[in-house]
């Protein structure tokens, strides 16, 4: 089925009303889907400005389901939308200003590699104490804590992106005089789009696998919960209510494959447009629902009556402000100053946190030290563990799969919704089956970083072996390589870059999960197992803040180290030796 | 060649003092004072010619080639032209003109007639501004750059210099081509002028004012097109009208004349990745044209398309340029193509590498269109060769802060490529022109001149005069068998080439033979920008492993002398068994 996507224009906007009816009738869902997002917003914020009650009772019926669902996507998507906010301008200032960049960049490297739970406490005090009043504390708190989970790697993206820009485009942009508006919409913002949208895609999946441990949790003395999806889940698992679990996550998943079906495929096919390349591909990715409101007449038109005007009008306003923009050696003198004293103030503040950090460090028992210490090596070999057997598994399957174009057509999307379950949610059922068994929490946290990690390894162990040459496997064939031989010669050395991406993105995203997977509220007890993200669980439902602080530190530690003398270098490796030039 | 009154015009010249040089020469006899006057550097005969006496002009014009004669008469005004043909001895006049192609004598005939003007008027007669002649140019120059120069910090703290104190203007109703090999900073000096890089001193003036204080009115084509793959080829014509705040309308209305200039109606719903590399550049253009540039800026607008579809668009290109059909005044044009240049440009900057600067400014007189074939074509053509594989001379800079001598360059040759031009020019004799060279091995000049500067590098070729002759140990080279090629390769590059030698003498010190690449990088580090290092690195390890002078292992990156008596040795192995 063509797309037929410019159809509809330089007709009228009013023109041909009364052969419309079928178009209508089409447009429908597109209407109502408006007008019940209108209400749900209504609703979240009657809701939001209301008393405080951060202890609502969560009921377990599944005719509540509808309602907490609601509610978690709802803070999902403005979670979103601020860390989008965030990436847009974070992103931007690093990448074109060379004096923030030395600091940004690696100040973001470090804050990827906190996990969210640590951010809880201060993200939570600071809320609450802003909407002492009303729910919206606790709501916000809870909102910047999945921002925490969701926003640095989509940051990173929009930034190489930018960095990507080919040279001759900027010097069209710079000689053409683009303003700052049309530079980021005609050749910014599209250029990063894709890297944007898959980054998004992940951070909400991240979302999702994090929901549980934001929306329930308890601090010090308090014990925080928000109706949601997540805390129906983690009281079902509390009270051991099987039913409830089974009810909740069937919701979830539905919700995550529905999400991907109407958001994500849709945006994909969208974004086909903005990939930057010289011939056009010959398979572009699909969507129905596109297709759908590509066909759509009401929204061309909506479009022609409000977008189109209103871009038109910004566009040319700031083209006008910046071709009369005068004084510019007075403008730089101000910015160098107002530079000059953001970084004095930004030195005095990280100062006053180092001081007080190292306070607070202080009260910190050797004892403490020593089971920070302990933690950490026992969390990085439960890491590696897990990243051994999961490569130990996707490797062959990956490969076999990869090599056959039909089952990998097959496979990949089935596989894409097991990947789409959030690892945590199943978590509770996983616990009944080792409970039941007899295993304990140390193969059980295992298990759940498995879970969580596995998929990227297999997703770019398949993309690795489908990438590999034909003539590549003909010569092997025409030599009669042996099965080792082959994988020696070939197979390895041909996946090995993707298999490196795979892994890098596993390794963060498993020490990142320690502290879901090592620390478990369920059927009323406590079950934790020695490691950081135990630790660090640990400290912050105890509210001790030096304990957190210190683990905190040592998390980001270790994984930073990993990733500069390890995962980088490989990647070095990876994109010169290995790489497969076409 | 070293007489006292040649080291006398020598020092007079590097001093600047053009009229003592003249008074030197003029005291010598005419056949001497012209065979020192073709011992020097082309720009300086341009500048001495320029300012030479008629009467000794006369005297000096028939011993030169008839070509160099030609372009050097046409660097004076008419009305000298005339005189100094006139003041010719007539029988050499007389052989002057009978050398001359048919076409080339037609044109001289109609100049000292005084029937025909050619095209531009008496631009022609304009003599030749810039740097070397040092007056102003007649004409009121639209944009002008004023001792521009760029150098680069390196991050050792070294200063590379890549464009050297160059002064440049543009003027109304011409083409001007930018010509240089690749690698010397045409691209880097046309960025300079545009605005898009900042001289490091010198200053860039726009009908007299600063660049950064007005808001000139320029476009440039770029050589990768520099499109936006997502907007249509409306929007992205429309892109720079917009951002000078034109209203919905006239935008529209102005980018489809400018796609309909180009003969792109009916595309502007079309995405470029839809069109050929052609098409996309016709884009590229129209978008350019759409803003009714004063001057338009083109960056090797044409290396990237394939030769017909090139050949087209220039056709098009000056359709519209000569039937004045666009409202932009003048055109500057970056290259290394020389016939591309030769057909299209009014006047020709030729480019020395290391830092650049203009080696020579000259004005092509000829009408438009221009026919390649044509004998007169040929001569500039032949003219432009012989200008740019001639050695450039170090440039005199008086006031260089105790510059270091430079490191001398390893041309960017491949030894394949060396042989083959040996092998050419052998089976011709020994000699051939280099133009037909270039066009027997479909090589650019951007090909062929590294392995013309390899080749002679090596002691195997010379040039003289546009022509490329192959030396004894060439021909010896070029009549060997593969083997014993390799063996006069290494001794060749071992005795000419510095930086071979060097890691050679390095190499052989060592006990082990073996040192890591990363010590020469550094010597060299010194000496040039990153990517020239790396281009330097990637020629040396080219050389030395074809001729078996070393070997490099990429895991250690290290040089050694070591696996290569092990690699030797299991060939004698194999010899031995078969």
């Amino acid at each position: 089925m063509p797309a037929p996507s410019k159809a509809s224009s330089g007709v009228p906007p009013w023109g041909q009303f009364p052969a419309a009816a079928p178009s209508l009738l089409r447009d429908l869902p597109i209407l109502m889907g408006g007008l019940a997002i209108f209400y749900g917003l209504l609703v979240f914020a009657r809701y939001g400005v209301g008393p405080v009650n951060t202890q609502a009772e969560i009921q377990l019926d599944p005719g509540a389901l509808p309602k907490y669902a609601f509610f978690s996507v709802t803070r999902i998507a403005i979670a979103y939308c601020l860390s989008l906010g965030f990436t847009l301008v974070y992103g931007y200032v690093a990448a074109y200003n060379a004096r923030a960049e030395r600091l940004m960049i690696p100040l973001l490297d470090i804050l990827q590699s906190i996990p969210v739970l640590s951010f809880l406490p201060p993200v939570m005090i600071a809320m609450i104490g802003l909407f002492p009043h009303s729910q919206l504390g606790a709501e916000l708190g809870c909102i910047v804590l999945i921002l925490t989970g969701q926003v640095w790697n989509m940051t990173f993206s929009f930034y190489s992106s930018l960095k990507n820009i080919p040279r001759e485009m900027h010097e069209a942009a710079e000689v053409y005089r683009l303003s700052w508006w049309q530079r980021l919409w005609q050749m910014e913002l599209p250029f990063s789009a894709i890297g944007l949208i898959w980054n998004s895609i992940m951070s909400v999946a991240g979302a999702w696998f994090f929901l549980m441990a934001c929306e329930m949790f308890t601090l010090g003395n308090r014990d925080l919960r928000l109706p949601g999806l997540g805390s129906y889940l983690q009281t079902a698992a509390n009270q051991g209510d099987t039913r409830a679990i089974a009810w909740g996550l069937a919701v979830m998943v539905a919700i995550i494959v529905l999400i991907d079906q109407f958001v994500w495929r849709p945006v994909i096919a969208w974004a086909e447009k903005f990939k930057f390349e010289q011939v056009e591909s010959a398979e572009p990715a699909h969507s129905p629902i596109l297709d759908l409101l590509r066909r759509s007449k009401l929204l061309p038109l909506a479009a022609r009556l409000t977008l189109q005007p209103a871009s038109e009008a910004l566009n040319l306003y700031f083209s006008r402000a910046a071709a009369s923009r005068t004084g510019k050696a007075q403008d730089r003198d101000l910015t160098r100053w107002t530079w000059r004293a953001l970084m004095g103030l930004g030195l005095a503040a990280t100062a006053y946190a180092v001081f007080r950090m190292g306070q607070m460090l202080v009260a910190v028992s050797s004892a403490e030290a020593w089971g920070i210490a302990r933690g950490a090596g026992a969390t990085f070999l439960r890491v590696e563990a897990t990243l051994a057997l999961a490569g130990l598994w996707t490797i062959p399957v990956g490969v076999y799969v990869g090599l056959r174009p039909k089952l990998s057509a097959l496979i990949q999307p089935l596989a894409q919704i097991a990947a789409s379950v959030p690892a945590t949610a199943l978590f509770p059922v996983i616990l009944l089956i080792l409970v039941r068994a007899g295993g304990g929490m140390g193969v059980g946290s295992i298990l759940l970083l498995l879970l969580g990690t596995q998929w990227y390894i297999l997703f770019n162990v398949i993309a690795g072996a489908t990438a590999i040459p034909t003539d590549l496997k003909e010569v092997c064939d025409i030599f009669r390589m042996g099965r080792v031989e082959r994988w020696r010669k070939l197979l390895l050395p041909g996946i090995f870059p993707y298999l490196i991406t795979g892994f890098i993105t596993a390794s963060g995203g498993a020490w990142n999960a320690s502290i879901v997977a090592e620390y478990f509220r369920f059927q009323g007890k406590t079950l934790s197992t020695v490691g950081l993200g135990a630790v660090i669980s640990q400290a912050t439902d105890a509210g001790n803040f030096p304990m957190l602080l210190a683990a905190t530190i040592g998390m980001a530690a270790m994984v930073v180290t990993i990733n500069r003398f390890v995962w980088r270098r490989l990647y070095g490796l990876a994109s010169t030796k290995f790489k497969l030039e076409s | 060649m070293n007489s006292p009154a040649a080291d006398k015009v020598h020092v007079a010249i590097s001093h600047g003092d053009w009229d003592s040089a003249v008074a030197t020469l003029q005291k010598l006899d005419p056949a001497e004072a012209a065979e020192l006057m073709m011992g020097l550097a082309f720009e300086e005969q341009q500048v001495l010619f320029r300012i030479l006496p008629d009467d000794f002009a006369a005297a000096l014009i028939c011993r030169f080639p008839y070509y160099h004669s030609y372009v050097l008469l046409h660097t004076r005004s008419l009305e000298h032209l005339r005189a100094i043909v006139n003041k010719m001895p007539p029988g050499e006049r007389l052989q002057f003109l009978d050398e001359l192609p048919g076409e080339a004598w037609q044109r001289l005939m109609d100049e000292i007639s005084g029937e025909a003007l050619p095209a531009g008027g008496e631009g022609v007669a304009v003599e030749a501004a810039g740097a070397v002649s040092k007056r102003p140019p007649a004409v009121e120059p639209i944009a002008e750059a004023v001792q521009v120069e760029k150098s680069f910090l390196q991050p050792d703290g070294h200063q590379i210099q890549v464009i050297a104190p160059t002064d440049l203007s543009l003027e109304a109703d011409t083409i001007t081509a930018l010509l240089g090999p690749s690698g010397s900073g045409k691209s880097t000096l046309l960025r300079i002028l545009t605005g898009l890089i900042p001289p490091t001193k010198g200053i860039v003036l726009w009908h007299g004012r600063p660049l950064h204080d007005c808001a000139p009115n320029l476009a440039i084509v770029f050589q990768s097109f520099a499109l936006f793959p997502w907007l249509s080829v409306l929007d992205n014509v429309e892109t720079p009208l917009l951002a000078r705040g034109m209203e919905h309308e006239e935008r529209h209305n102005r980018a489809v004349r400018a796609l309909h200039a180009v003969g792109l109606q009916g595309f502007e719903t079309a995405y470029p990745k839809e069109l050929s590399g052609g098409m996309k550049q016709r884009v590229g253009i129209a978008r350019a044209l759409a803003l009714e540039p004063e001057i338009l800026f083109m960056d090797e607008p044409f290396s990237a398309l394939d030769v017909l579809t090139a050949e087209n668009l220039r056709g098009e290109l000056m359709e519209l340029w000569l039937g004045k059909k666009i409202p932009t005044r003048s055109i500057f044009l970056v290259t290394h193509n020389i016939e591309e240049a030769a057909t299209l440009a009014d006047r020709i900057l030729v480019l020395g590498r290391n830092p650049a600067r203009i080696r020579a400014d000259f004005r092509i007189p000829l009408k438009h269109p221009r026919n390649r074939n044509s004998a007169e074509f040929l001569v500039y053509v032949d003219y432009i060769y012989k200008l740019m594989t001639q050695p450039e001379i170090e440039p005199a800079l008086p006031s260089a802060p105790a510059a270091k001598p430079p490191y001398p360059m390893l041309p960017h040759a491949r030894p394949g490529g060396i042989a083959g031009l040996l092998e050419l020019v052998n089976d011709r004799g020994g000699k051939e022109d280099l133009y037909h060279v270039a066009d027997e091995l479909h090589w650019e000049v951007n090909d062929l001149l590294p392995i013309l500067e390899g080749a002679t590098l090596l002691g195997f070729a010379r040039t003289q005069k546009g022509d490329v002759e192959i030396t004894e140990a060439g021909r010896a080279f070029a009549n060997a068998d593969i083997p014993t090629r390799k063996v006069l390769f290494r001794d060749a590059a071992l005795a000419h080439a510095t930086l071979l030698q060097q890691i050679r003498i390095s190499l052989a010190s060592k006990s082990d033979g073996a040192m890591p690449l990363e010590f020469f990088r550094d010597i060299l580090d010194e000496h040039f920008s990153a990517e020239e290092t790396q281009r330097q690195i990637e020629t040396a390890l080219n050389w030395g492993r074809y001729g078996e002078m070393f070997s490099y292992d990429a895991e250690s990156d290290k040089l050694s002398l070591a696996r290569l008596e092990h690699a030797s040795d299991s060939k004698r192995d194999l010899l031995r068994q078969s």
